[in-house]
């Protein structure tokens, strides 16, 4: 066992530079594995809180049904008493309540239909985004009733500026007109242009004015401290909302609820990798079948001559066994060490991004993005490495038990 | 929709014109024009309560309303009070709308024509593409029934090839009268949408007329708005200046 283990670590370092060039290979695909998975394990996470803070929140409290029919009368009646259990959840970061009306707005020029949501200013500042995507003019204050914030597109739509007027005409929770005139505060650009083209913010109070809500809002809206949390935090809060009326029934729903194409983006985006991921592998394997099978067909001879003075053809497969993992061991612990090393240098200083895909864009991910190491995206392609490997490693291993010595021997 | 849209009309506008055709009516196409221009009239005047019917709540809403053959209407509500003056006006399939809080008026863009007319169950297409069943659906007789002794015809209407049209068939039901029974929408699919009936047949202005017209969603038994008339007058004609957004800005009545 000692010689033959010791003959395969010869055998390895008699032709450097083929070893080195098939360990090479292997530790490659492993750094390449290591990182992008990290990479991409690291965007979700990234992607999904940047998402929600744009505007839907990891939680929203709201009455059943509203998620799909949006309709006025269904409204969380009592939103202090949900704030007072959110307080009281360990977990939240902060919460808020909004209300929302399809209605139609109108500036001298033009007319849409859109989603009026009514804020409230200084509570809706921690949960979303808003208050840091205002580009021009400012962000609501408290004493601010008939003032607007809306989406750049949506101005550009509607061609107002800053202090021009606009009326909104909806209905109100109780079925009455519901019209007002407010004044665009500021305009703002969250990066997701469905957003910035159909929303429009107008302080709570005075929507709730303006709407009839009697109190009432549509949803409150919570984030969460960290994304594992969750659904611990949702459990929670759904267990201490008190449902006595089983027709006015509230819900908690999480972000998956809230954003289902926000997961789908992320499915069709790791589905992607995954096949990138597989042909990388692939390319690797059989670049490594390719010089272990040189190494067979190069080595005949010297087999011929191991197996005339009696070595078994079982102990040379083993020999070559032994190599093949060696190697691939070497490969692989070189390829996580430096692939832990590069994740980790951008896991601290974060990698600039230009170019993702629409789908992803269109959530609103950051300028940097930070990999994220973990013992699953550390193990998962080298483990795959390893076992693509060693398959292929069996072939010419086996192969060489077929050769006879005298043929052997004859060969150049 | 278009389809729908006349049915809105004649329930809210009940115009005055009248029974033409009296006659036989075995051609469907001839009946379904006969019955359009039977509910319009050449022109009418009516007081409707409307009244959207939810589950866990109701809402009245007192409208004025005036037509004008089969393109123009204007409406107007006159209680309650807190929504007075709010008017709709129609002009082929052109809507504006007038809020006296805000005090301006909005031409509808094409987005919200699906959206619910103050929040009942007729859409703003029903009323904007009432002339629709007329010009849009190619009309088959397809049974017929007897309603308080008197002869009812079932008629089939398929959208015409390209025609722009919300309803994949509409199935009416036109007594020989002219007297409109019931109009059922359904989507592309064939499946039903909402259906619309009409009640208390009795003399209304100059002529027997469905005092009450109720619009009731397919999927939901307890959602429907009903439409009821307190007051139906036939005019042979009414002022042009009705029918602009001056007067929906400025009631001169």
């Amino acid at each position: 066992m000692n010689v033959d283990v010791k003959m395969a670590w010869r055998n390895i370092w008699r032709n450097p530079r083929r070893s080195i060039l098939t360990m090479t290979a292997i530790a490659f695909a492993c750094l390449l594995l290591v990182f992008m998975l990290s990479f991409q394990f690291g965007s979700y996470d990234t992607m999904i809180n940047s998402a929600v803070k744009i505007h839907t929140g990891h939680l929203q409290v709201q009455a059943e049904g509203y998620q799909d029919k949006r309709t006025m009368r269904l409204v969380v009646p009592d939103p202090g008493a949900i704030g007072s259990i959110l307080e009281q959840t360990p977990g939240i970061d902060a919460y808020t309540y909004r209300a929302n009306a399809f209605s139609l707005v109108s500036s001298e020029e033009r007319t849409y239909g859109i989603v009026v949501i009514g804020i409230d200013p200084a509570r809706e500042a921690n949960v979303s985004t808003l208050k840091k995507v205002i580009r021009q003019g400012s962000y609501l204050s408290a004493e601010d009733t008939n003032q607007a914030l809306l989406g750049e597109l949506l101005a550009k739509n509607l061609q107002v500026g800053l202090g021009d007027e606009l009326v909104m005409i909806g209905q109100g929770r109780d079925g009455s007109v519901a019209a007002t005139v407010v004044e665009v505060k500021g305009t703002y650009n969250s990066g997701q242009d469905e957003f910035d083209r159909s929303s429009i913010h107008i302080p709570l109070k005075h929507f709730q004015d303006v709407y009839a809500m009697r109190g009432g809002v549509h949803e409150v809206v919570a984030l969460g401290k960290s994304l594992g949390a969750i659904p611990a935090i949702r459990k929670a809060v759904a267990g201490s909302i008190e449902n006595e009326d089983p027709k006015h029934v509230l819900v908690v729903l999480d972000w998956i609820d809230l954003m289902p194409g926000l997961i789908e983006g992320i499915k069709l985006d790791l589905i992607s990798g995954l096949i990138l991921y597989c042909i990388l592998i692939l390319v690797v394997a059989f670049s490594i079948l390719n010089t272990f099978l040189m190494a067979v067909f190069e080595r005949t001879k010297e087999f011929g001559v191991m197996m005339a003075i009696g070595t078994t053809p079982r102990r040379l497969t083993k020999l070559l066994l032994l190599e093949s993992i060696a190697m691939t061991v070497i490969g692989i612990v070189v390829g996580i060490i430096a692939g832990c090393l590069i994740t980790w240098y951008f896991q601290v200083h974060g990698i600039a991004i230009s170019g993702m895909s629409e789908v992803v864009r269109q959530f609103g991910i950051p300028e940097r993005m930070y990999p994220k190491l973990s013992f699953l995206s550390v193990t998962i392609g080298p483990t795959l490495v390893l076992f693509i490997t060693s398959l292929t490693a069996l072939y010419p291993a086996l192969r060489v038990r077929r050769l006879r010595p005298v043929e052997a021997l004859a060969s150049v | 929709m278009t389809k729908k849209l006349c049915i809105v009309f004649f329930l809210l506008l009940l115009i005055s014109a009248g029974i033409c055709g009296s006659g036989q009516a075995q051609d469907p196409q001839a009946l379904v024009q006969a019955s359009f221009d039977y509910y319009r009239g050449k022109a009418s005047f009516a007081t409707v309560d409307m009244t959207v019917h939810r589950p866990d709540w109701e809402r009245v809403v007192t409208i004025k309303a005036w037509t004008k053959g089969q393109e123009e209407s204007l409406f107007r509500i006159i209680a309650p009070p807190k929504d007075r003056d709010n008017g709709t006006l129609k002009k082929g399939r052109e809507m504006w709308i007038f809020n006296p809080k805000v005090n301006r008026v909005i031409k509808l863009p094409p987005s919200m024509m699906s959206q619910s007319w103050m929040g009942s169950d007729f859409s703003n297409n029903d009323l904007a593409k009432s002339d629709s069943l007329i010009k849009d659906y190619s009309h088959s007789l397809i049974g017929t029934e007897t309603h308080e002794g008197m002869k009812v015809y079932v008629i089939k209407s398929m959208p015409k090839p390209e025609a722009p049209v919300v309803w994949g068939m509409l199935e009416l039901k036109i007594r020989e009268d002219h007297i409109f029974l019931s109009q059922a929408f359904y989507d592309e699919d064939l499946q039903l949408v909402k259906i619309m009936t009409a009640h208390d047949i009795q003399m209304l202005g100059d002529r027997l007329f469905p005092k009450v017209w109720k619009m009731q969603k397919a999927d939901a038994k307890d959602e429907y708005t009903e439409l009821s008339y307190k007051e139906l007058a036939f005019k042979d004609g009414l002022p042009e200046h009705l029918f602009t957004t001056s007067n929906l800005r400025n009631p001169r009545r």
